[in-house]
């Protein structure tokens, strides 16, 4: 049984990686060249993000250098992540719930990377009872505490407003319950593991550091190893839901709202468009391919369907 | 009924599935009737399929029998399926995939869009309320996931689904207003799009104004609005000669110079409605000394690209020809007038979808204008506009190029009385007639501006002009873009606000034009003077 534990925990962290790089590559793949699509404010045009204006504010553009302030895309989008940005400006009624919910995921997703560390340097040598690790300790057992109240606290008050809110409860499924559900379940179980052991952090880093050396040792708490359990299933849930946008929010961001390079800036973008329009399109309407063969978007382009047919 | 409509609605209810109640719509600042939706006829209900709400933008015909019901369904799904693949739909489907699957159905869209205000909140009006309906047909009837019902909703896919999700389409304005608000970057109006793309690559199914009498009729004649290239010579010669007698400067617009630095782009609907915009570009340019030219070229004296709004097949064509008459007159740019969408197709669009050999650069002609009031090359006096003055910021142009500051230094400069109106910049909203609306007539649509989509920049006009609504001052809204000012000028034509607040409106080279010294006095006309 613990063997199957581990395996498990092996599994869902390889289904954790798998349904992320599918995800991505899926993303990736649908289009080696999409329009540009931005929408301003754009976060890296400099002084001018301050407004929201652009690059072709500027008189003949097309003639100076290029500067794109990478930090100013890095500000913005750290920004969103941590506060919830657009939430709290656009709908603070749910922001107030999803706020503490989203804060409870990032401690509890952070502990995870702290404790990852901690194994690092135990596995170099690094005593367990040394201050170093007794510090790190108390941090991760005070972060799972509020970690786990904050998503038990902003899970619940999201189902709560997703089930009166008249204007959601029209676009919630029941997926959207089961979601909140689990995580819900998930932070109860990490609170109930926390209360139930001397220390969480000890707990989590000797289920890792075994994890790490292939050493199946039993796990001490049964609470712990159902919260393991369930934390298990959504790293591989996850990324299949719509809170894939944990993953994707990189790209709508810097991909698309605010991908605004011009073509004159970008070799690669000069080689692709030639390519794109040996696609073959096979839309059925009239004035593109009516019933006939599919057409590439070249001869489509240079096609005047409106004149006489000798002249087409 | 817009509490209690369901998403499901679209595929379940006989008949006119909603109606917005014109008691329940916001009012505005200023004195604006609402206007009755008319009745549907006997006819239409026997032979359209108009049977969303009020409105009937695309005039469906009705499927006759169970087959042609079937038949269309069946076409429908066959487009969903092209479109979300990468030969047919390469330039879009990156981001229309990323709207279909991870939107958290928050609704913190619904509240960004002037459609969901002004019609006093009604459940249609959500941003989300088509999109989610697209979405739920997407995952259950193409992609066939497994629990789709339960992981997104049911919904039933019949031929009233098809129908009223065409229409749906069309009950959007493509500001992108919603997508700025969302805090995943989901793109509700991206999804209209891509539904409008659908219907006429696939099914042929579109407004006529933008296809039979729009894209094609330009690629037919030259020009959406019928003028051949000789027609255009001649009324743009007119132009010349009445606006040099009215400006007392002889005026010259020359057509297809070799070698130019500058092609203009006008919006050829400008040669009809607003000559005075024709004739203030062309003074201007003059004055400034600029080495430019009109294109006489099929196609090429006309900036619109209606495509934009419905068809990417469509945008190319049109797009390429303009691109080309550049290349042949040599020209070293293109400057886009006053003409929202045309700036965006072709400076964004076509970046991507002309090979960059064919491409020539393009420069907005705020832009252009800026540097010219700036330089000193013309002179100005501001005291000739001291008038309350308020500019609205054309969608395209300001919130999807971030071209915001260029037209507010022209108008700081030559505007004393320059005000903004309430959420100015990139946060503005449609003038109402965004995504072709603007030249669209019949089945309730020019109620429909007047009533919701037009509703909310009155709104902001009027507050911007607050302190002096009174017809004893002149005011002027300056609405650089062909299709907004069509807009304005129908609400204000409609409401008598001429007469009531003593409005003009007109583009931003009016502006400049009513400043310069070198000009007969009064270049832009209040009613209250004629």
């Amino acid at each position: 049984m613990t063997t199957l534990f581990y395996l498990l925990g092996y599994l869902a962290l390889l289904g954790f990686i798998c349904t992320a790089f599918l995800k991505i590559r899926s993303y990736l793949k649908s289009s080696p060249l999409h329009v540009r699509w931005e929408l301003y404010p754009v976060p890296h045009e400099g002084a001018k993000s301050s407004y929201g204006g652009s690059f072709m504010e500027e008189k003949d553009w097309w003639r100076k250098p290029r500067h794109i302030e990478h930090l100013g895309d890095i500000k913005a989008l750290l920004f969103e992540v941590l506060v919830l940005h657009a939430t709290f400006e656009h709908n603070l009624k749910l922001w107030f719930r999803t706020y503490p919910f989203h804060v409870g995921m990032y401690m509890l997703m952070g502990g995870i990377i702290i404790v990852f560390a901690s194994v690092v340097l135990q596995a170099f040598g690094l005593a367990p009872d040394s201050g170093l690790l007794v510090f790190v300790g108390n941090v991760i057992n005070a972060v799972v505490l509020l970690g786990g109240l904050c998503i038990v606290g902003g899970g619940i008050a999201l189902i709560h407003h997703r089930k009166t809110d008249e204007g959601l409860k029209k676009y919630t499924t029941p997926e959207h319950y089961f979601n909140l559900g689990v995580f819900v379940f998930f932070g109860i179980l990490a609170l109930l593991a926390w209360i139930c052991a001397p220390s969480y952090f000890v707990m989590a880093r000797d289920f890792m550091y075994n994890m790490f050396t292939v050493n199946f040792v039993p796990l001490p708490s049964t609470f712990f190893a159902l919260h393991l359990l369930l934390g298990f299933f959504l790293m591989i849930w996850l990324p299949m839901t719509h809170m894939g946008h944990l993953l994707m929010k990189y790209f709508t961001y810097h991909d698309i709202r605010w991908e605004d390079t011009p073509t004159t800036y970008n070799k690669e973008t000069k080689r692709k468009i030639p390519d794109m329009l040996k696609y073959s399109a096979s839309w059925s309407a009239e004035h593109i391919c009516g019933n006939g063969a599919p057409k590439t978007w070249l001869e489509i382009a240079t096609t005047n369907p409106a004149a006489p047919k000798n002249e087409a | 009924m817009r509490n209690t409509l369901q998403l499901t609605d679209v595929s379940t209810v006989e008949g006119q599935m909603t109606s917005i109640d014109l008691s329940t719509i916001p009012t505005p600042v200023l004195d604006m009737a609402t206007m009755p939706w008319k009745p549907v006829t006997d006819e239409q209900r026997n032979t359209t399929a108009c049977i969303l709400d009020d409105v009937c933008v695309l005039n469906i015909p009705k499927p006759k029998d169970r087959a042609e019901e079937e038949a269309l369904v069946k076409k429908f799904v066959a487009g969903m399926r092209k479109l979300f693949t990468t030969e047919n739909n390469w330039p879009f489907l990156p981001m229309l995939e990323t709207s279909m699957d991870y939107c958290a159905q928050c609704n913190s869209c619904s509240d960004a869009c002037h459609l969901y205000e002004m019609s006093g909140g009604h459940e249609m009006y959500r941003p989300n309320f088509r999109s989610e309906i697209f979405r739920r047909i997407y995952k259950q009837y193409v992609k066939k996931e497994p629990f789709a019902k339960w992981r997104y909703g049911d919904m039933d896919l019949n031929w009233k689904t098809v129908v009223r999700l065409a229409e749906l389409s069309y009950r959007c304005n493509l500001c992108r207003r919603c997508a700025q608000t969302c805090p995943i970057g989901v793109d509700n109006a991206l999804i209209a799009r891509e539904i409008r793309k659908l219907f006429s690559q696939e099914l042929g199914i579109s407004p006529r104004e933008l296809h039979e009498k729009g894209t094609m009729h330009q690629m037919r004649v030259g020009s959406s609005t019928g003028m051949t290239p000789d027609v255009v010579k001649d009324n743009v010669e007119f132009i010349d000669e009445d606006y040099a007698e009215i400006t007392g400067v002889g005026i010259h617009t020359p057509f297809d110079v070799k070698d130019a630095d500058i092609l203009l782009l006008h919006n050829a609907g400008e040669i009809m409605a607003w000559p005075e915009n024709i004739a203030a570009f062309s003074l201007i340019f003059q004055e400034a000394g600029l080495s430019w030219t009109l294109s006489s070229k099929a196609m090429a004296y006309d900036g619109v690209n209606y495509g934009v709004f419905y068809d990417d097949a469509q945008t190319a064509r049109i797009a390429l020809q303009h691109m080309l008459a550049a290349k042949e007159l040599n020209a070293k740019k293109i400057v886009i007038g006053e003409c929202g969408h045309a700036h965006k197709v072709l400076t964004v669009i076509a970046d991507r979808l002309i090979p960059f050999e064919y491409q020539v650069p393009r420069e907005s002609c705020y832009v252009t204008l800026r540097d010219i009031v700036m330089s000193g090359k013309i002179k100005l006096d501001p005291a000739r506009n001291n008038f309350p003055v308020t500019l609205h910021d054309p969608c395209n142009v300001v919130r999807l190029m971030g071209i915001v500051e260029p037209q507010r230094e022209i108008v700081r400069k030559i505007a004393p009385l320059f005000r903004e109106m309430p959420c100015p910049g990139v946060n503005n909203y449609c003038c109402g007639g965004g995504s072709g609306f603007a030249i669209m007539t019949r089945n309730n649509i020019e109620q429909w501006r007047g009533n919701i989509s037009g509703r909310k920049k009155m709104q902001q006009i009027g507050e911007a002009f607050k302190e002096c609504l009174g017809p004893e001052t002149k005011k002027y809204i300056c609405a650089p873009c062909s299709n907004c000012k069509g807009q304005i000028r129908e609400i204000l034509e409609h409401n008598d606000l001429y007469a009531k607040n003593n409005f003009a409106y007109g583009g931003i080279v009016e502006l400049v034009v009513n400043a310069m010294t070198n000009v007969n006095p009064g270049y832009i006309k209040w009613e209250s003077e004629e």
